[in-house]
């Protein structure tokens, strides 16, 4: 007998509305469906009214958390429809701001997965680390989040050598504190046990279903953008593509890791090597009839825009794919085998950003028909209950 | 004298729901970082709860769509009373880029009734415990 | 594969079934074919030349055509196939035979251009809200938006 339940748009757990709804038969959830359009905010028309510039910051208010990201890719596509190169020192520092946002935001992920999983204590204590790498962010930019240090050409503001150096000890405190916990975490049997084998998403799936980021490289397919297509400033750094084979959460939470440590030496090697020079070149108003692609790899996988001009100084199309788009039919196929104790870690597995597009979850309770708005809070009370009473998996190994 | 212990109580811990109407996520983020130990609005009596029945404060985000728009309403009605409304950031107020789009109402006042509104893109944690002290200052 | 090889490849596979082929940037592949090879083209660059990751589908209102651009990546750059219909018979083939993750891209395309993709596995619309009116296509160019006035509680109008 099938239930069908709702998870509405109004939750606590994401804090952005989505709508899904679930068949569930007895625990296990049988098929998930996802409705989109709660975040629809008509961007891409909106983008067609406005000149070059001013669609900087209307793409970096695309996303909160990959702010940057958004607005680099931009700036990286029109760029190349201008014919126009920045110079290398206005391109290190782009970069620089570009991998500190990805340690903010893996910091942030690990915060939500352990507050999904029930280990509330790793929150407080990543989201006080985090407090650190805002500081820094605000130190060369101005602002916590939507740093505008993008512009057509370069960046609009230098670093000079006092904040080169408390950035650099910035960083050293990080890595101690980050391997500190990785130590704990990773010898914390109940931790791993609660995330190994939930959501699994197997190699030929995830390449099927086209996902992107640290979801498709759990699963063993080595996808990456600033080493498939690097551009700018990728190929002269040393860092690795760092993949995992369990295929389900563990291997998500190993993934992010891991690139939390890539990017500490990205950043050292950029602080320490910044070229002198200039930092912007002077931009056009408008530009020739042309087109470009362009790809950038955003913390939860690949961020891609497409902008088309015709000669004035507003794009004639500028269409925007958000990372957490691709992943949407991976998600469903993860949610098809899972408990319902285990929805808000699937969820939360992907590292949803639905701003970049909606989502809400309904279960439907199968045997009676009757709808059920079941709040994410009660869902996560059931998955710690059931965290409780599970049989600990002694052969759950950290696979680091 | 019920009435200043009551007045007294509700001035001491105000529970909040937080509510996301399409927002891109950065005044959402800056709600919870307020909770974090650099910040923490805990030492307030400030709760975050889960649904609208317990609440006493909604504090609003982000831009409203026209899909939401009923949700809202809906969630807002079924908060009991009395309740106060806090309008986060510059997309809540007026819409900030996205005014003009087909799909935004233009802010949260067009939807309910707002009480306090605090202004930024984000909004720095500071700046949104300032506005429920001041929300708290006027009962 | 470096871009010289790829052209090659596709060239001997396909022929004549490829209309134009551009490399405009380093990296950057573009081919233009008939709507009706458009499958066949996509299977093709599946079996032989390994290119499965659909990045994204992107529309274009040209006036008296669409045209559809379906971005490819494969590990060293990207590749686009890119395909003109007429605006009087918008029908498109869909590609999720071949590839089921471009399923989500296609139901937005219908939403947004009002293009019918045939034999796609789920026709229901994804971003408009439920009380959108029907027949009102966002981003064709000829769809213009009316802001309502606004209330401003407590002031002036």
């Amino acid at each position: 007998m099938k239930f069908t339940i709702p998870i509405g748009p109004q939750h606590p757990a994401l804090k952005e509305p989505i709508s899904l709804r679930m068949t569930v038969e007895g625990e296990v959830i049988r098929d998930a469906d996802i409705r989109l359009g709660y975040n629809h905010r008509g961007l891409e028309k909106l983008a067609e009214e406005k000149t070059w510039i001013q669609n900087i910051y209307l793409t970096e208010r695309i996303c909160g958390i990959c702010s940057h990201s958004h607005a680099t890719c931009y700036v990286q596509g029109v760029e190349k429809l201008m014919e126009i190169a920045p110079p290398k020192r206005g391109n290190y520092i782009r970069y620089l701001v570009a991998e500190l946002e990805r340690i903010h935001s893996h910091l942030l992920w690990l915060g939500v997965a352990g507050h999904e999983a029930g280990f509330d204590t790793f929150f407080m204590y990543t989201w006080r680390d985090r407090e650190v790498v805002m500081d820094i962010l605000e130190m060369i930019s101005g602002n916590r989040v939507h740093y505008a240090i993008n512009t057509l050409g370069g960046v609009r503001r230098d670093l000079d050598e006092m904040q080169i150096k408390k950035s650099l000890e910035g960083m050293e405190i990080l890595r101690k504190r980050s391997e500190y916990y990785f130590k704990i975490g990773a010898s914390e049997p109940t931790f791993v046990a609660r995330l190994a084998g939930v959501g699994y998403l197997s190699k030929e799936q995830a390449i099927d279903l086209c996902a992107v980021g640290p979801t498709a490289r759990a699963s063993g397919v080595p996808r990456d953008v600033r080493r498939d297509d690097p551009h700018a400033v990728y190929d002269e750094i040393p860092f690795d593509v760092c993949t995992a084979d369990t295929c389900d959460v563990l291997g998500r939470v190993v993934v992010r890791v891991k690139e939390l440590m890539e990017s500490y030496k990205i950043c050292e090697f950029l602080l320490k090597n910044l070229p002198a020079g200039d930092i912007a070149v002077k931009a056009p108003k408008r530009a020739k009839p042309n087109e470009f692609l362009s790809r950038y790899e955003a913390p939860r996988g690949e961020n891609t825009h497409y902008i088309k001009s015709n000669g004035t100084d507003k794009p004639e199309r500028l269409k925007v794919r958000a990372p957490t788009l691709a992943n949407y039919p991976a998600t469903v196929q993860m949610l098809k085998t899972g408990f319902i104790a285990d929805i808000p870690l699937i969820f939360a597995a992907i590292d949803p950003c639905i701003c970049c597009a909606e989502r809400t979850v309904e279960l439907v309770n199968a045997r009676t028909g009757e709808k059920k708005i079941r709040r994410f809070s009660e869902l996560r009370k059931l998955a710690e209950k059931r965290f409780n009473e599970l049989p600990s998996k002694r052969n759950a190994v950290w696979p680091f | 004298m019920l009435d200043r212990l009551v007045r007294w109580s509700r001035i001491k811990s105000p529970w909040i729901l937080h509510l996301n109407s399409g927002a891109c996520n950065a005044c959402d983020i800056e709600v919870v970082a307020a909770l974090t130990p650099r910040f923490d609005v805990e030492r307030f009596g400030v709760l975050l709860k889960a649904t609208p029945r317990h609440a006493d404060v909604i504090i609003g985000t982000g831009p409203v769509t026209r899909q939401i728009k009923d949700r809202i309403i809906r969630i807002y009605e079924q908060t009991p009373d009395p309740k106060f409304v806090i309008a986060v950031g510059a997309c809540a107020m007026s819409g900030c880029v996205y005014r003009g789009a087909y799909n935004i109402m233009g802010g949260l006042d067009q939807v309910i009734p707002v009480n306090v509104y605090v202004p930024g893109c984000p909004a720095r944690p500071d700046a949104i415990l300032d506005g429920v002290v001041k929300l708290l200052g006027k009962l | 594969m470096t871009d010289l090889e790829i052209m090659e490849k596709a060239k001997s596979l396909f022929g004549d079934k490829i209309v134009e082929m551009t490399n405009p940037a380093v990296r950057r592949i573009f081919i233009k074919v008939e709507p009706q090879n458009l499958v066949s083209v996509v299977a093709g660059l599946r079996k032989d030349l390994n290119i499965t990751y659909v990045a994204t589908i992107s529309g274009l209102d040209l006036g008296e055509f669409f045209e559809i651009l379906y971005h490819f990546g494969h590990d060293n750059g990207s590749l686009t196939v890119r395909t003109q219909i007429p605006r009087a018979n918008p029908h498109i083939e869909s590609i999720c035979s071949v590839i089921p993750g471009a399923i989500l891209y296609e139901r937005e395309l219908q939403d947004m251009f009002g293009l019918i993709v045939d034999h796609i596995p789920d026709p229901r619309p994804l971003v408009v809200p439920d009380d959108w009116p029907a027949n009102n296509f966002p981003l064709r160019k000829d769809w213009k938006f009316e802001r309502p006035a606004e209330i401003i509680p407590g002031g002036k109008k």
